[in-house]
């Protein structure tokens, strides 16, 4: 195999800079949208739990209204 | 967006920009390492594979990229070995042996046997092949290398680094052959089955069987045999010095990243002099001719004794030394005299450091992160993105530092573990790795250590979080640093090296500048003056340089430093050295470049890096003390006594697939958090858990082995729990503290504290834990506040279980304690709600109280049944103190039988014993009595229907009193009455009254029951009218206050102060303006709707008008009781003709035999007697006079009373004698206290009496019909 001239092997390397680059720009938007995932699992997480919580809390009451009010039979 | 749509680069770019605008609240404050489901690292090594795009190149440095190529495939197989050695497990001991030849299923064993092993010992067998090739690969690059030719010539720093490599994983790999016995076991096992199946029939695999069985037998052989294939080849040991050398280089001026790589050049120092020194070659005499430098190696030596070789494996890099031929204590001061102890022993020594690094890199940071978030950039200057990369790197530094610190004292202290002798809290009989972990620390380092580990996790999550920023400035800044250098930098030196017609110089420095320039038109300016020798002219020639988001690639980098590195060494294969041809600042500028390029790839592998930095799973990994006991405990024979021959025959082994979690250095960390309660660590607890995710992650990723990662998963699941439910009981009890201690006076706790006995909480920081509702571990995500609560609701309730049940156990005094309690447990609830969400508090009373399916619950039983049989008839009222005690003599009643009280901690009563020993000393004093403190607390426990509850039940009480004892004593007691008895006159004196009415009597006086039974059961019914009365004094007591309380809400105000000449109105529509804010009607009928006015309204109502009817319950007592004596079964004589002349002398009406008896406790007793007053108290009178009041007799008992005689008539006489044994005086003073008792109760019933009449509307005109004598009555 001849060796290009040096030249050509230049513009192939810039050409490998440029190319290098665009993955960069690429794998550097991958990384931010699972940035950007990673704190939207723990933000919906906090507020799923939050509202998991209120429904428990409100389950609970009702539980004991139900005993409140019943006497003996539960409601169906 | 339809999916055919074609979306353009830059709009999805800017797309993703957008995501960061989105704003993601997350409210739990960050006490955690960084959680993160995703895991996102590029990876863009290539390992030399695109050497061959730069042909432009060196040729000579392109081959040896290619064997660096081939190197660094072997060290990742090496690797990969060293794993399956580390982490191999023993089979064998699995794998049932037949017990002897004649066992018919052995064949059917041992077939098995192979059958399982034979892949394990394939992997054995490989692992023999590639430790032959690999010594064989080394020693031939190290021949190559040592070749008289290429011996002077320059050897570049990666080549050097990677042979030293090899030499750190043929001392890995030998250590890991030696230490792992199973290997050896597992091995025979498969051979002995192999060779009864006779698998192996071929000469060539016995061979090779024989071959490996003697591999795997023979200690150090790998080391051996390098050892002797180094001592082949002449000049091997320049070659290992250059190689020691570099290392002792870039250990000393810090050239590593990760503690590994740090330790690893320790390693090579320790195995590479140890390879050199033989018969051969002394290494003492290296140091003399200075190509090593003994002193140098020492004090590294010595700072770090003891390095981690793999997993909790450790080694001592100086034992190399010493096992050495030519070994000589006075080359190694420091190292071989064992004091003092290396640093490494103590991370106190370490921590003011590390704080104070920590302080500053993270405020410096704060600030750079405050500056990136408020000011969007697209790209900073070349300036700033160098000083963000030089930030960045610094981080990395720090959090590699701390890391290597923890993991050096922990290697320190596996090797080092502690004994009875130096520890006394360490058992004598304490196992091995328990005496290396769980007892070798002190608290105080514990503490350091986690201070440590959540510097190092915490810094690693805010490097983290700017992540993209830093890596985003390190890729500019190397690029631009890069490009600056080749083609700027570069020119000067290129011009002086074609117009000195250096030609080498000349061809390295354009093979660099085409390696990796970046020209801003594709190719170099031809038209560059340098380029012919020539200065810049008058037309200054300028160079563009370009700017790009982008690093060099590996291969890249590996070219130019490599090739500077030739054109600065001082080496060069016997030709005079490129230095000197170099003017001195190109020299300087390009060390400057080849030294700051060396992290380069680092920071270009960000993530990667910051990962490694912060690694601490090999605090966990315990393989290899597993391996040496074999998960053994003994036991021993455990009974105090003199030990003989059969206590030998209980010592036995318990085999364990792993250690208990108190031996694992996460759990003893947390745990020591939870234990000591620490309130400065309590937001540090999370951070050793994480330790776990460390290693869950290594297991997952680098060891790869399902066994090891379920083995953290079962631990954390284990240490998980605990960690939940102390946390729980510490958080609940805390809080229960601070309940109780607010709750106590505050100059009773400062008394307390006085004496001694800390009342206090101390601060519990468990706010921000609280907080928690995703704490990340193992990939799960644990809501911490939920689980919190859900153990502290069951807390609550078990707490005012505990309440009541106390209640329960004691006597009717108990309730002000009870109140007392469910009041400090309101206040926790109150404390604790906000953080967690519990159940409402006074639906937790009420289901601890049973009340909930019930009409009434346990309190209010418990209060009728201690009324019904301890109140009633043990307890004395006395009027002076308003309170009834109990008769300290003789008990009418059978004992009470309480259930016995249960034992509870002090967590669910006053929260500590010292709070618990405060109260019941307050409460002691609430003891022996029932007063009014007593019924006010019943009145707010029972409320209305328990009240209720209870008063209806008294009133049945006191009607089967009237209606059984009572109605028949009098029936009894009236037939023992004489028919008439007179008032007699004056004449007969006052000793003459009281004979006379003594002989009347006698019946009476001498009936044997009366001061017993009939007394007691008057007292009984007096009891139950008494406590209807002060209940609902109580009772009403309670209401105004609530009233009072109320009023400025209801737009009631208190009357304004008028001087004189003001209006009082318009002071008070003044007042009323100003608190038209706090009025609930209107602000409701204002803001709300309809509904909620009509409520409100309704409500109002309610408050208000309570009491203004003003019902009275001891009216209707008193009511309800006069309906018991109007009934047949109450034994009233005949009713006497309407309005009929009263027959003075007659004595069947109740009131007669009242004063019958009232003659009868008026008699003074001897000094030894119990008097009535002390026995029954006033309920008795109480109980006679109502019965008289109720039954309209009054104004007759009053009259006719035979007592009142006898003191009217003593007033007039003032005799004072013995009559048939009574002291005349002394009974007349008993009858006048009794006749002003008995006139205050005629008092208070005929108010309550006359008020009930009123309200029932009785018309106040009263009709006298003329009196007729009975014998003029009709009929």
């Amino acid at each position: 195999m001849s060796t290009p001239p040096r030249e050509t092997i230049q513009k192939q390397i810039q050409q490998d800079w440029a190319n290098r680059e665009y993955i960069e720009v690429i794998t550097g938007s991958i990384k931010k949208i699972t940035d950007f995932l990673n704190s939207f699992d723990m933000s919906c997480r906090s507020r799923l739990a939050t509202l998991n919580e209120k429904l428990t809390s409100l389950e609970r009451k009702i539980d004991y209204l139900e005993a409140c009010v019943t006497k003996g039979e539960t409601l169906t | 967006m339809s999916v055919s749509e074609k979306v353009s680069l830059s709009d999805a770019l800017s797309n993703v920009d957008v995501l960061d605008e989105l704003t993601l609240p997350d409210e739990q404050p960050c006490i955690e390492a960084a959680p993160c489901s995703i895991l996102y690292q590029a990876n863009f090594d290539t390992n030399f594979e695109d050497r061959n795009g730069f042909v432009t190149g060196i040729a000579k440095y392109i081959e040896e990229a290619t064997v660096h190529a081939n190197l660094n495939e072997l060290l990742e197989e090496g690797n990969a070995h060293a794993v399956m050695l580390y982490t191999w497990r023993c089979c064998s001991r699995a794998i049932p042996q037949p017990r002897s030849n004649e066992q018919p299923d052995r064949v059917h064993i041992y077939e098995r046997t192979v059958q399982v092993l034979a892949p394990e010992v394939d992997k054995l067998l490989q692992f023999m092949y590639f430790q032959r090739k690999a010594i064989e690969r080394f020693c031939g690059e190290v021949r190559r290398l040592c070749h008289a030719e290429k011996r002077r010539d320059f050897v570049s720093e990666a080549y050097l680094l990677t042979l030293g490599k090899f030499v750190n994983m043929f001392a890995v790999l030998d250590e890991l052959k030696n230490m792992k016995s199973s290997v050896k076991n597992d091995y025979s096992t498969y051979r002995r089955a192999a060779q009864f199946l006779k698998v192996m029939s071929d000469s060539q695999s016995l061979q090779e069987s024989q071959n490996l069985s003697m591999f795997l037998a023979t200690q150090n052989k790998i080391r051996d045999t390098v050892k002797d294939a180094l001592e082949k080849i002449n000049g091997y040991e320049e070659l290992l010095a250059d190689v020691v050398n570099i290392c002792v280089h870039m250990f000393e001026t810090k050239m590593y990243l990760t503690p590994s790589e740090k330790h690893m050049l320790v390693k090579v120092m320790g195995f590479g002099l140890f390879l050199m020194d033989s018969e051969v070659c002394n290494i003492n005499r290296l140091d003399q001719k200075k190509k090593i430098r003994l002193d140098r190696i020492d004090r590294i030596f010595k700072n770090l004794e003891v390095v981690p070789l793999f997993g909790d494996m450790q080694i001592a890099p100086f034992n190399y030394i010493k096992r050495s031929k030519h070994y000589d204590t006075s080359k190694w001061p420091l190292s071989s005299s064992p004091n003092p102890p290396s640093p490494q022993a103590d991370l106190m020594v370490h921590l003011p450091q590390i704080r104070e690094e920590h302080q500053n890199y993270i405020s410096e940071l704060a600030r750079y992160s405050n500056e990136v978030t408020t000011t969007f950039k697209e790209a900073g200057s070349d300036s700033e993105n160098k000083a963000v990369t030089e930030l960045c790197l610094r981080g990395l530094q720090l959090l590699s530092s701390w890391c290597s610190v923890l993991t050096e004292l922990c290697s320190w202290k596996l090797l080092h573990p502690t004994d009875h002798a130096s520890n006394p809290r360490c058992p004598p009989d304490a196992e091995e790795y328990e005496r290396a972990t769980r007892y070798n620390y002190t608290s105080e380092e514990k503490f350091a250590m986690i201070e440590v580990i959540a510097m190092i996790k915490g810094l690693q999550v805010l490097m983290a979080r700017m992540e993209t920023v830093f890596a985003d400035a390190a890729r500019r800044s190397i690029y631009a640093e890069l490009q600056d250098f080749v083609q700027l930098l570069l020119r000067e030196p290129l011009r002086k090296a074609i117009k000195n017609k250096k030609d080498l110089i000349r061809s390295i420095i354009v093979s660099v500048r085409e390696t990796c320039g970046d020209w801003a038109r594709g190719c170099e300016p031809q038209q560059d003056p340098a380029l012919r020798g020539k200065k810049d002219g008058e037309a200054s020639f300028t160079i563009k340089v370009p700017r790009r988001n982008v690093g060099p690639s590996t291969t890249q980098m590996y070219m130019v430093r490599t090739q500077l590195e030739a054109l600065i060494s001082d080496k060069s294969g016997g030709r005079r050295t490129l230095r000197k041809d170099l003017d001195a600042a190109t020299l300087t500028q390009i060390e400057t470049f080849h030294r700051q390029s060396f992290y380069w790839m680092y920071l270009l592998n960000l993530s990667d890096s910051l990962q490694k930095c912060c690694d601490l799973s090999q605090l966990w990994y315990r393989e290899f003390y597993l391996e040496m006991t074999m998960g053994r405990k003994v036991n021993k024979c455990m009974v105090r006594h003199q030990h003989n021959e059969e206590c030998n025959d209980l010592i036995t082994m318990e085999k364990r697939i792993q250690f208990p979690i108190e031996m694992s250095m996460p759990w003893i960390l947390t745990d020591h958090i939870l234990r000591t309660k620490e309130p400065a660590m309590m937001e540090y607890v999370l951070y050793p858990l994480d330790l776990y995710n460390d290693s869950a992650q290594y297991a997952l990723t680098v060891f790869r082995k399902q066994f090891l990662y379920d083995e953290v998963e079962a631990e954390v699941n284990l240490c998980f729990d605990q960690f939940v439910y102390k946390l729980s009981e510490q958080v609940y009890a805390h809080y229960k503290q601070l309940a109780s201690s607010m709750l106590l006076d505050k100059r009773y706790r400062a008394e307390c504290a006085a004496r001694g006995a800390s009342t206090g909480s101390g601060a519990g920081r468990y706010a921000s834990l609280l907080r928690q509702r995703h704490v990340a571990l193992l990939g799960r995500h644990v809501d911490l506040c939920a689980l919190v609560a859900q153990r502290i609701n069951a807390d609550m309730h078990r707490a005012l279980d505990a309440a009541v049940a106390k209640f329960e156990a004691g006597d009717i005094t108990g309730v002000v304690e009870l109140e007392g309690l469910i009041s400090v447990n309101r206040l926790c609830h109150k404390l604790l709600s906000r953080y967690l969400t519990l159940d409402d508090f006074d639906a937790i009373l009420r289901e601890s109280d049973h009340g909930v399916l019930a009409p009434y619950g346990r309190i209010t039983l418990h209060v009728f049944w201690e009324l019904n049989f301890d109140f009633l008839p043990n307890y004395c009222y006395n009027a002076a103190t308003d309170r009834f005690v109990k008769c300290r003599g003789i008990q009418f009643a059978a004992g009470v039988s309480r259930e016995k009280p249960q034992q509870y901690g002090h967590a669910l009563l006053w929260g500590s014993k010292q709070l618990s020993l405060a109260y019941s000393a307050q409460y002691a004093q609430y003891v022996g009595f029932v007063g009014a403190q007593h019924l006010h607390a019943l009145v707010r426990l029972l409320g209305y229907q328990g009240v209720a509850v209870v008063v209806s039940e008294l009133l049945d009480v006191a009607r089967g009193l009237l209606h059984g004892t009572i109605a028949q004593f009098t029936r009894a007691l009236a037939a023992a009455m004489p028919r008439h008895c007179k008032l007699p006159r004056y004449d007969y004196g006052s000793n003459g009254v009281l004979g006379y009415y003594h002989a009347q009597l006698t019946d009476i006086v001498q009936y044997p029951d009366a001061r017993t039974e009939l007394f007691h059961a008057f007292r009984e019914l007096g009891n139950i009218i008494l406590f209807c009365m002060l209940i609902e004094q109580a009772l009403s007591q309670e209401e105004v206050t609530d009233l009072l309380h109320a009023a400025p809400f209801q737009n009631i105000l208190p009357r304004p102060f008028a001087a004189e000449g003001e209006k009082p109105e318009t002071k008070q529509k003044r007042l009323e303006a100003k608190y038209s804010a706090l009025q609930i009607v209107q602000n409701v009928d204002k803001y709300g709707t309809a509904k909620q006015g009509q409520l409100s309204r309704e409500g109002d109502l309610l408050t208000r008008e309570r009491l203004c009817c003003g019902l009275s319950l001891f009216s209707v007592v008193l009511r309800r009781l006069r309906a018991c004596l109007a009934a047949p079964q109450w034994p009233a004589p005949p009713a006497p003709h309407h309005h009929a002349p009263a027959h003075t002398d007659d004595t069947n009406e109740f009131h007669r035999l009242w004063s019958a008896l009232q003659f009868l406790y008026c008699i003074p007793v001897g000094d030894t007697q119990f008097t009535v007053e002390e026995l029954f108290g006033e309920g008795l009178h109480w109980a006679g006079c109502t019965i008289i009041a109720l039954l309209g007799q009054q104004r007759r008992f009053e009259a006719l009373d035979f007592c009142y005689h006898i003191l009217r008539v003593q007033r007039v006489d003032g005799k004072d004698e013995l009559v048939k044994g009574i002291p005349l005086k002394r009974m007349v003073d008993r009858i006048r206290r009794f006749q002003v008792l008995n006139s205050q109760i005629f008092g208070v019933l005929a108010r309550h009496l006359a008020a009930d009449e009123e309200r029932a509307g009785v018309e106040h005109v009263r009709c006298f019909p003329p009196p007729a004598a009975p014998q003029h009555a009709i009929n």
